[in-house]
């Protein structure tokens, strides 16, 4: 699978204080209401796909709930945040 | 009454959802499987999600009932906790029964889930709870109406009904019913049919409801309600029964109203059943606030309902059960809720309406009368066996005559046994009729709710009531699939039947056409015969027996060749001596005949149906004494062989017609199949080098793209791949072209060293690019230098740089080449030809060496004359060539003779070998007024 530059960008370091729209799939527009919501933070979204235990479905649907974010982007975001995880937890 | 309760059921498991707490909602999940993460605010929303979403796929298959028991108990036991020890011990009861109950009924189900859904809400939720359910109700019974008239006439009736009496509420109530019925057919959730029933008041009474809300502090009101709901469940069981379940309903109503009044009073009383019925439908809502335990327990019930929405029916039976003792306890409310619910079920029930009308309305009946029964509901239970029965009789009939007509009601209608005995039961404690028969006829009640009423129900609405309208869009879509399937296989039969008859049909015509050739050549016989020339020499009588030996003759040797043709007999003639041996058999006349008949036969020339044949092969016979056998012309054969022989005919022929068909199809496809792969190669082809047009259009982009880059550093080294595509085909032809495209960007990742495909965040977007990564210089030095050109002129010549005239005829180049970066053998013939291209306008040269080995690039020229010489030295001096500034010097002719003796011989002017010029070419685009400077 092709994976974009953000998210390799994103998975090849820890995130430290990155912010969200680092993430793989939220750009501009979801991380303007990521933030809203106070999720300023990678870390933040971190915490929240930890807390759902990297549940796939939960998250997506979390993400789409709390952004509006699409099918695509919710998958890169969790595809993103699952493979930091592999790398750095 | 029950599709509210389904209708209800849905909505409430989404407000059910949202109110459970972390800790339910936690194990909720734990129980479908899941290992939810802590239950926080931002988390909650997603597992009710997930929660929802199980639920709804748990509902797909038949409920597990298990599982929904164990919940129900849980819920049960939450709710014996707020309740008091008595109650809690009732309700275990009940939920004992639940459980028997359980496997039965799963369209209550969906109604018990409305019903939690109504009761869930604690006192503080209630009032939202009721506003939520009436507001859905009406909401969803308006197109749930259609169905039945009744709905429509609920609607339209229900205000007269009010004006009315009792009776007319009680007729729009029924028809509300109805609607419930006809939703469940239609697929309708349940909740539905309750709005729909509630819109229907709701038309008609709005000011009703308001009072019931209100109303719920008081208790007479609650009571209403109660009445309310038996009278609602009287008009669904008027459906079944008639006017007598209206009647009755009002009565109830009216009793409840009075709190055990007379029976006597029910005309009286129908009106006020009629308020107490409107209000009563917000009393859902409104009984409950009142009664904050009662709600509780209904809540709490409601909720077990709600967790077990597919299960919803054995529920049902179980909150009827539960609630009624609840309800004594605590009062009516409980009661209302779990009427509505069973009113769904029954109204649900299309195959046995009356009967589970008759059990709705027993479980809403219970409700009320339990109600009652605690309060002065006793009354209201009744009015509803009145109604079952018709039999406006006194409220507070014996008990033995409750029991007969509960019989009687059993007996036409089994839900109208169930209604009887619970009523019984409810209102035992309160009314001194029942008491003893009571316990029995709730048995028998019970009984009756188990039996095929339930099962009935069960398998009609089992589906229905957990997800009535995806199950039944679903079944609607698979019906809808199966049906173009049945169509061809309909017409697949037909079409096997109707080739089957044509093959028959040729058979038979086959048959026939064999048949009547052989009747033909009958007739040809007797025909022929008569007319004969020979025959009319013969005496009559004699002419009569020949005949008929002949026939006799003919008809016994058609049969041997007959038995012959047909594989019977080896014998396809007989012989003169058996023919006669047969003749003889027939008669001793007939022997006589015998030889005139051959006689005449030969004679005769003409084919009679009976040949003879001799000993010799095929010559004709003119003696009677020369033939030896006699043969039949026309076989006679037996049907079987007939059509066997027709049949094999047949079959042989449409063989080879079979045969001959594929043969042609066989060719007709090959043809096809190689014009087709000829057109696939030569489009193939056409494809491929499009496709090689197409990467070198595209590698052309990258290239010149990348030596803009050199130029200007603002431009990033890679360009996208659709843009790229974009800018090289144009916008109509991009269709057409994409296959064409995709070949070529496979081409390019494949087999493209110079090109790399990567993916580069441009304006935000992920794009694949292509970056061309072969190095710009080395490209230019190769591409951009000539070898061997003449570039130009260094320096214009004058005295001080070139001697005034021609000293000696000779001269001696320098830098025209650098021996160490020549190649090959040949080389210093291309210097030599440029020296003569650039001197083309001299013809003296006679001689030129090239010094092979000279570090310097010698060239040494040799001329007829110092003027030719004077003119080469300055064609050549201070020009470029290669790269290179060349320098002339005069040479002595004693030392180049010294050096090159064969250049004493030479005195024929040297050409260039071609016309090409090409070390000239540079030179002419450039520099074309150079060389004639230099010459004049």
């Amino acid at each position: 699978m092709m994976t974009s530059q953000k998210h390799r960008d994103f998975v090849a370091e820890p995130m430290g204080e990155k912010p969200v729209r680092s993430l793989a799939g939220i750009g501009e527009v979801l991380g303007k209401k990521l933030e809203d919501k106070g999720f300023d933070k990678a870390y933040v979204v971190l915490g929240q796909f930890l807390v759902l235990k990297k549940d796939e479905d939960l998250f997506r649907e979390w993400l789409k709930d709390t952004c509006g974010a699409s099918a695509k982007q919710s998958r890169d975001c969790f595809g993103c945040l699952r493979e930091w995880c592999d790398a750095f937890l | 009454m029950a599709a509210a309760a389904a209708a209800a059921a849905a909505a409430a498991a989404a407000s059910a959802a949202q109110q459970l707490s972390d800790e339910e909602l936690f194990s909720q999940l734990r129980r479908y499987g899941l290992s939810p993460g802590p239950v926080t605010e931002s988390t909650r929303p997603v597992y009710l999600k997930k929660l929802k979403k199980l639920r709804e796929e748990e509902q797909q298959p038949p409920p597990a009932p298990p599982q929904e028991q164990q919940q129900q108990q849980q819920q049960q036991q939450q709710q014996q906790q707020h309740r008091t020890g008595g109650r809690s011990a009732k309700t275990r009861n009940n939920n004992n029964n639940n459980t028997a109950a359980v496997g039965a009924p799963p369209g209550a189900g969906a109604a018990a889930a409305a019903a939690g859904m109504g009761g869930r809400p604690l006192s503080g939720d209630l009032s939202y709870l009721r506003t939520s359910g009436a507001l859905s109700r009406g909401l969803a019974s308006a197109p749930d109406n259609p169905p039945g008239a009744a709905a429509a006439a609920a609607g339209a009736t229900a205000a007269p009904a009010l004006a009315a009496g009792g009776s007319k509420v009680l007729l729009g109530f029924s028809s509300d019913e109805s609607d419930a019925e006809a939703s469940p057919r239609d697929q309708a959730s349940g909740g539905r049919k309750e709005r729909a029933a509630l819109q229907s008041r709701g038309g008609a009474k709005p000011a009703p409801l308001a009072d019931g809300e209100a109303g719920p502090g008081q208790p007479a009101e609650r009571r209403k309600p109660h009445a309310w709901w038996g009278a609602r469940r009287p008009a669904s069981a008027p459906e079944p029964l008639g006017a007598a379940g209206r009647e009755g309903a009002p009565e109830d109503a009216e009793e409840g109203g009075d709190g055990g009044g007379g029976g006597g009073g029910g005309g009286e009383r129908e009106p006020e059943g009629e308020e107490l019925r409107w209000t009563s439908r917000p009393v859902n809502g409104s009984r409950l606030l009142p009664f904050s335990c009662r709600e509780n327990y209904s809540d709490s019930e409601e909720e077990e309902e709600q967790d077990n929405v597919a299960v919803a029916r054995p529920l049902f039976r179980d909150d009827s059960l539960l609630r009624p003792r609840p309800r004594r306890s605590h009062g009516k409310p409980p009661a209302g809720v779990r009427g509505e619910a069973p009113h769904p079920a029954t109204a649900t029930a299309g195959g046995c309406p009356g009967s589970d009308r008759a059990a709705g309305s027993l479980d809403r009946r219970r409700g009320p009368e339990e109600g009652g029964g605690c309060d002065p509901l006793d009354c209201s239970p009744i009015p509803r066996y009145r109604l079952n029965s018709k039999k406006p009789t006194p409220l507070l009939p014996d008990g033995d005559l409750t029991l007969d007509r509960k019989t009687n009601n059993h007996i036409g209608r089994g839900g109208f046994h169930l209604d009887p005995p619970r009523v019984y039961a409810n209102s035992i404690p309160h009314s001194s009729l029942v008491a003893s028969a009571s316990s029995s006829p709730l048995g028998i009640n019970h009984s009756n709710h188990t039996g095929s009423n339930h099962t009935y129900l069960k398998n009609t609405y089992q589906q229905k009531l957990s997800e009535p309208e995806e199950e039944l869009l679903q079944q609607f879509k698979r019906e809808e699939v199966s049906t173009p399937g049945g169509f061809s296989a309909h017409y697949l039969s037909m079409f096997l039947l109707t080739a089957a008859c044509l093959f028959f049909l040729i058979l038979g015509l086959t048959y026939l056409g064999m048949r009547g050739t052989g009747v033909s050549e009958d007739r040809a016989l007797s025909v022929k015969s008569p007319f004969d020339e020979t025959f009319e020499k013969i005496q009559a009588n004699e002419k009569n027996l020949m005949m008929n030996s002949l026939y006799k003759l003919h008809d016994r040797l058609a049969q041997v060749a007959g038995d012959h043709e047909c594989g019977n007999s080896i014998q396809r003639r007989l012989s003169v001596q058996e023919v006669a041996a047969y003749l003889k058999d027939l008669g001793p006349e007939y022997e006589d005949v015998f030889n005139m008949s051959l006689q005449w036969i030969l004679e005769n020339g003409k084919d009679v149906g009976i040949r003879c044949i001799g000993n010799g092969s095929s010559e004709d016979l003119t003696n009677i004494t020369d033939v030896q056998f006699l043969q039949s012309t026309r076989p006679q054969m037996s049907f079987w062989c007939r059509f066997r022989r027709a049949f094999v005919t047949v079959t042989h022929r449409l063989l080879l017609l079979c045969l001959l068909l594929l043969l042609c199809f066989g060719v007709v496809m090959a043809c096809v199949v190689l014009h087709y792969v000829k057109y696939h190669w030569t489009k193939e082809e056409e494809e491929t080098r499009q496709m090689y047009d197409m990467v070198i259009k595209i590698i052309d982009v990258l290239r010149s793209h990348n030596d803009a880059c050199q130029e200007n550093k603002d431009l990033q080294p890679y360009m996208p791949i659709p843009h790229v595509r974009d800018s090289l085909i144009p916008p109509p032809d991009r269709k057409k072209m994409k296959k064409v495209w995709d070949r070529a960007v496979d081409f390019l990742a494949a087999d493209e060293s110079r090109v790399r495909t990567e993916t580069q965040r441009i304006g935000g977007v992920d794009f694949l690019v292509w970056r061309w990564i072969q190095p710009a210089a080395s490209r230019d030095k190769i591409l951009v230098v000539p070898s061997k050109v003449w570039q130009g002129q260094a320096f214009h010549l004058d005295r001080r740089n070139s001697p005034p005239n021609s000293l000696t005829p000779c001269l001696k180049i320098r830098n025209m080449f650098d021996p160490v970066m020549e190649i090959g053998d040949h080389w210093h013939l291309a210097i030599q030809e440029a020296i003569l291209e650039k001197c083309s306008d001299n013809d003296g040269i006679v001689h030129i060496a090239v010094d092979r080995n000279s570090c310097e690039g010698c060239v040494y020229v040799k001329c007829l004359s110092p003027e030719y010489a004077g003119k080469a030295f300055k064609a050549l001096h201070g020009s470029w060539f290669d790269g290179k500034l060349v320098t002339v010097k005069y040479l002595r002719l004693d030392r180049y003779h010294h050096r090159f003796p064969q250049a004493l011989t030479c005195n024929v002017p040297l050409k260039p070998s071609n016309k090409h010029m090409n070390s000239m070419s540079h030179l002419r685009l450039q520099t074309g007024t150079a060389n004639s400077q230099g010459s004049s």
